[in-house]
């Protein structure tokens, strides 16, 4: 373990540890642009150059190993590094073309950042003088401007390590070097959104939230996306109860920096076609409280004869709160639709995404809601023995085997988030909250279980899973002692073997990883 | 008017003299301003209007371009600094790809701001300024909010003039130079050039 010191910090870093990194320990961020965290080193930006003793010149702070006994003094003590890197930035910004007001990037952009950090100089370009790129070129899922490009590459080693398509390539030489793909044919592959993160400035920007909102607007929320059993961390972005993008929040365990685009793209899921109101077959509203009032009265008729559907997409609090719910009526009880669990940890690619495209089948495997096998559930319900059907997802009757179940039910309530004709089937629809409207938690292929924060609030009288089925047992007469997501998950570990000792809090913003590490093999 | 201090001594008997002296003062106001001209102190609005100073913050106006577009680019700026929140900008793209980008929706409350002129301060374009219109009138508070169309043609802007706008004084050049005693003070940072050592 070398000890370096930098800026007249000592610490302690692991082997093999570079400058930057090990700055970034010590709370010191020198400034980069070819510098990612997972991305191989390159060294081209020369932005980060730092003073270290006995080194004749300034180096680059990212492509230097920390060795034993190393002091390093960067832009925070050291004036010649400070004057590097304005240099640096100055020749930066030599063909920028300063169109900020119009650029995405503005307000998370790496030239603004560090030009009001240490830059401020004044141009000795005129701007008419700035060599002339390419200005908004569609490459599909991302946009180009070659003139706001700091050629730090960091695309194109994302392309030639992370996805390893290859499609972008440098063009031309000295000041007019610039990115380009193929003939400037798209980019094909499902990971495109990531060029646009990794992107330090604003030449490779999202199409899709092209000029929607200024990012200073927005407000970040932890989460972690609920496409697939992958369970990448991300950021949701918000305003005013509207989410405009999905970023990854950096997990080594799980995503690393990536996310991929079918999960980026589910925002849009959030604010389309929801169910605001509670209401009854046929679309005719009813007050919340007396639908739940007459739920209950159903579920209580059929006693040991009604049947619970959990869906491997609720998280851990709501299906435990369902469980509950089912066992308190002696119920069927089981989750799924097909055969999620035989997926959960098979590769869809090689990168994040798996073929299960459940958030949560591992959590309610774990939770043991898998209990008399779903076909039988289905067949007691063809088979006219149970009186009432709960399902906790409504777009499970988009499945033709539930939906042909529900039709010999009596009594059919669904928990529902989003609008459709299948929900006409259900003889009760009560509107539920998505995950971004909530707390809680999911547990990934790898029994990773990670805890995602509500962002914003649900639309109308939607509530969460967890919330209906507390409410719902409260109304049976069998309350249980939890009045938010945390209290249920103390409930959760105190009564499941694997979560034991975990609480929200416990979980931290990457979650906790509980299966056996030798059984489940660590992402690649 | 300066103010006289006048001593006013209660026991004496001053007589009948100084009614007739206010009296006086009082008509002789009165037929100066009906019948002196200039002597008035009120007008006749709303026929006739008061010379409003050429600094006015009053009701905003966005300005074109040659060929009749607007010259904002919808960077946001003024709903960003508006302490009103009054701005709602929604953009879309224009063909030029110098430009890029357009104000598809450009509303401003006017019952909501407070004419401070941070709009105008805020815009890099010199795309909105204010006008020297001060009389907001309408019929109901969805009247009130000017729309995009609306800011670009403004009837009432030959007759009452262009207010404030940021060559007035350079608004830009003092907001930088504090920005800079800020930095030079707090963080010992002294832009421009790097001094070689």
């Amino acid at each position: 373990m070398p000890k370096c010191t930098i800026d007249g910090k000592e610490i302690e870093v692991a082997p093999g540890t570079s400058v930057i990194q090990a700055a970034e320990q010590a709370g010191v961020r020198v400034p980069r642009f070819c510098y990612h965290d997972d991305l191989p080193v390159d060294g081209n930006c020369r932005m980060c150059m730092v003073e270290i003793e006995k080194f004749p010149k300034l180096q680059i702070a990212c492509g230097t190993t920390v060795s034993e006994g190393m002091v390093v003094r960067t832009q925070v003590t050291s004036e010649k590094a400070k004057v590097a890197q304005r240099d640096t930035l100055e020749f930066l910004l030599v063909n920028h073309p300063i169109d900020c007001p119009v650029c995405d990037q503005a307000g998370e952009c790496y030239l603004q950042d560090q030009y009001m950090e240490n830059g401020l100089h004044d141009s000795r370009t005129v701007l008419e003088d700035k060599i002339q790129k390419r200005k908004v070129v569609d490459l599909g899922p991302i946009m180009l401007d070659a003139e706001r490009c700091v050629v730090c590459s960091r695309c194109i080693r994302y392309e030639r390590e992370v996805t390893k398509t290859n499609l972008l390539e440098f063009v031309n030489r000295g000041g007019s070097t610039q990115i380009s793909t193929y003939n400037g044919g798209p980019i094909t592959h499902e990971y495109a959104g990531n060029l646009a993160d990794v992107c330090p400035v604003g030449a490779l920007l999202s199409s899709d939230f092209r000029f929607k909102m200024r990012v200073w607007f927005l407000k970040e929320t932890d989460s972690v996306c609920p496409g697939c059993s992958t369970g990448c961390n991300i950021t949701i972005d918000h305003r005013d109860c509207e989410a405009y993008r999905f970023r990854p929040r950096r997990n080594v365990e799980v995503n690393k920096s990536w996310l991929c685009d079918p999960g980026r793209r589910l925002y849009q899921t959030i604010a389309a076609d929801r169910v605001t109101t509670p209401h009854r077959k046929g679309g005719a509203v009813a007050a919340p409280s007396v639908l739940l009032d007459e739920v209950v009265a159903k579920l209580r008729a059929a006693g040991q004869s009604s049947a619970f559907l959990a869906s491997p997409r609720a998280s851990n609090e709501d299906a435990f709160t369902f469980k509950k719910l089912a066992e308190g009526l002696g119920g069927r009880l089981d989750f799924r639709v097909g055969n999620p669990q035989d997926k959960v940890k098979v590769r869809k690619d090689q990168i994040l995404q798996r073929e299960d495209r459940h958030a949560n089948t591992q959590g309610l495997l774990d939770l043991g809601l898998g209990v008399t096998g779903v076909e039988t559930l289905l067949n007691d319900c063809k088979a006219g023995k149970v009186e009432a059907l709960f399902l906790q997802d409504g777009a499970m009757l988009e499945d033709p085997g539930v939906l042909d179940a529900a039709q010999h039910v009596a009594y059919v309530v669904a928990l529902a988030t989003h609008q459709g004709p299948h929900l006409a089937a259900a003889h009760a629809v009560i509107p539920a909250a998505m995950w971004a409207e909530t707390d809680g938690t999911f547990t990934n292929y790898d029994q990773r279980v990670q805890r995602f924060k509500r962002a914003f609030d649900a639309p109308g009288d939607a509530k969460p899973g967890w919330e209906v089925a507390l409410d719902l047992l409260a109304r049976l007469g069998k309350p249980m002692n939890a009045a938010t997501a945390g209290d249920v998950f103390v409930l959760i570990a105190a009564e499941t073997k694997a979560y034991a000792d975990l609480t929200h809090r416990s979980l931290g913003s990457l979650g906790r990883a509980v299966g056996d590490p030798a059984k489940t093999p660590a992402t690649a | 008017m300066a103010s006289r201090i006048i001593a006013v001594n209660r026991d004496t008997h001053p007589g009948i003299f100084p009614i007739v002296y206010g009296m006086w003062l009082t008509l002789r106001n009165m037929f100066e301003t009906l019948f002196v001209k200039g002597r008035s102190a009120t007008i006749e609005y709303p026929e006739k209007k008061r010379n409003i100073s050429g600094r006015y913050r009053g009701i905003h106006l966005l300005t074109a371009r040659e060929d009749g577009t607007p010259k904002c680019v919808a960077c946001y700026m003024c709903a960003t600094v508006c302490p009103a929140e009054c701005i709602y900008i929604e953009s879309g793209e224009r063909p030029e790809k110098k430009i890029e980008k357009y104000p598809t929706r450009f509303e401003i409350d006017l019952l909501r701001c407070v004419y401070c002129g941070f709009c105008v301060d805020a815009c890099p374009e010199e795309a909105i300024l204010m006008s020297r219109e001060n009389d907001l009138v309408g019929t109901s508070r969805a009247e009130l909010i000017m729309d995009r169309d609306q800011l670009m043609n403004r009837g009432k802007l030959a007759e009452v003039g262009r207010g404030y706008h940021p060559t007035d004084h350079d608004v830009r050049r003092p907001v930088r130079i504090a920005a800079l005693e800020r930095l030079k003070s707090e963080h010992g940072i002294v832009p421009g050039m790097p001094k070689r050592s």
